[in-house]
């Protein structure tokens, strides 16, 4: 499959790959230059293979609470919130952000790789609440991240300046309503945009064109990925998955046990008291080498887990990866990762591995 | 210079040839962030692994053209292993070889030949 937006990408000399059946830019100049371009300006991300679902009607509340972990019920009108949605066995279906436009208009915007998995979950669920589900997967989806995310799109839409992170706001662009969303995957500020694939096309275009004095450049899928995992976030596939509790990985925060009642709850209450729960943490690795997903991580001569993200930090100019063990780990501690087959020392950090100067 | 289908080149003189990866292969990796050389002395036979070399996404593996003994190493790679990047045909090179087999590198791709493959 392609984006409204594959044209441009080729033009513009990207490198196309495929991701989840979708033919994505995984870089146009090179990632590290792509990376270091988000972290100081601004960068611009076609994240069209994403996709979005309306759900409305009187129970459109009461459905999205129930399904995510993370409490949705009561939240304020347009803000947005990242959660885990997990089936009846407590493993988690995705992570996806919820969008609250009212007690009875929410939009979610779910992961490329599962947006059949999740539509059929979210059918299946809301078979007995009155709501309503639309997908707009045909709608294109654009990030515009980074310090001059903010002035960058203020020439456009004035209301961008009261945009906070976590909050969004409907705007009109050539006629067609568009989303100005205060989230992103980089950790570096600035916007999500959603809207009809015409709009989104133009946008591209006018933000490539405006921002050239913010020193933007588009960034393809390999900068994305370290960007995300300098914040430690998670990615579908690597740190969630079905077989990975979410109070086991580094969204545990979004995992409120103390909510009257989602689904997977009576799963994950099991779970916990069970006390055989793995861990995610992340680690910087103290020797050569660079950890990538699969290398087994041991203490002393016990294995004790994996690695489930890795790679050079272009910020840190560090080696850094984030790994799945049995047990906890404390910050500071040191565990040994097999690279080829030898061991190097890598220590347990907080997370994000990077942080924005405040 | 004699090129390989694994995307190496080696150039030869006497019968030491210096090795590295072609400027499509770098192009195709991406920013190589990270390399691992083979030491000094290592005997290796045509099509063993004995490099590698790792961009922000993945690990590839570099072959040896063919037989010989590892006679030198580019050390300032591991710490600018984006030369290979800057300047994959000369100060991005790798390694060093004695050549075992001459007749080795009859099995190799001439410029021309190597560069049909990768269009």
């Amino acid at each position: 499959m392609r984006t409204g937006l594959y044209d441009r990408h080729v033009a513009l000399g990207a490198k196309m790959v495929d991701f989840a059946g979708w033919e994505m830019p995984v870089q146009y100049s090179g990632v590290i230059q792509e990376h270091i371009a988000v972290r100081e300006n601004v960068g611009i991300f076609d994240v069209s293979h994403m996709g979005r679902v309306l759900i409305k009607g009187p129970e459109a509340e009461k459905l999205m609470d129930y399904l995510s972990t993370n409490r949705i019920a009561g939240k304020k009108d347009f803000s947005a919130t990242y959660t885990v949605w997990c089936d009846q066995s407590g493993g988690c279906v995705d992570d996806l952000i919820v969008y609250k436009e009212g007690e009875d208009r929410f939009f979610i915007i779910v992961n490329a790789g599962n947006r059949d998995k999740d539509l059929n979950h979210l059918k299946k669920v809301a078979e007995g609440f009155d709501v309503t589900i639309e997908e707009r997967y045909q709608d294109g989806i654009l990030a515009v991240q980074g310090p001059n995310a903010r002035p960058l799109m203020t020439r456009l839409f004035p209301e961008a300046e009261n945009v906070r992170p976590m909050r969004f706001a409907s705007v009109e662009f050539e006629g067609h309503q568009v989303i100005l969303s205060g989230t992103g995957y980089t950790g570096s500020g600035g916007f999500e945009l959603y809207g009809p694939m015409e709009a989104i096309i133009s946008l591209w275009g006018w933000a490539l064109e405006e921002g050239k004095a913010f020193g933007i450049q588009p960034i393809g899928l390999g900068a994305r990925d370290t960007l995300r995992l300098e914040m430690g976030f998670p990615l579908y596939g690597h740190e969630l998955s079905d077989d990975i509790f979410p109070t086991e990985s580094v969204a545990s925060w979004t995992v409120k046990l103390d909510k009257e009642d989602f689904l997977g709850k009576e799963a994950l209450e099991k779970f916990e008291s069970q006390g055989k729960k793995r861990q995610e943490s992340g680690v910087v690795l103290k020797g050569r080498g660079i950890a990538r997903e699969g290398y087994r991580v041991f203490k002393g001569e016990r294995q004790i887990g994996e690695v489930t993200s890795g790679t050079m930090s272009p910020s840190l100019k560090q080696a850094i990866a984030m790994i799945l063990v049995d047990g906890k780990l404390e910050q500071g501690e040191n565990i040994e990762i097999d690279i080829r087959g030898k061991r190097v020392q890598a220590e347990v950090v907080p997370l994000p591995f990077w942080r924005k100067e405040p | 210079m004699k090129y390989t289908e694994s995307h190496e080149w080696i150039d030869l003189e006497d019968n030491i040839g210096t090795v590295g990866v072609t400027d499509y292969a770098q192009k195709e990796l991406g920013d190589i962030v990270y390399v691992e050389l083979p030491e000094v002395g290592t005997e290796v036979n045509a099509g063993d692994e004995v490099a590698v070399l790792e961009s922000t996404k993945a690990a590839a593996d570099i072959y040896a053209p063919v037989g010989g003994t590892i006679v030198e190493v580019n050390k300032a790679l591991n710490d600018k292993p984006e030369e290979i990047n800057q300047s994959p045909m000369e100060d991005g090179w790798l390694f060093k070889i004695e050549i075992q087999k001459m007749e080795e590198l009859d099995q190799l791709m001439n410029e021309s030949e190597y560069l049909e493959t990768v269009q």
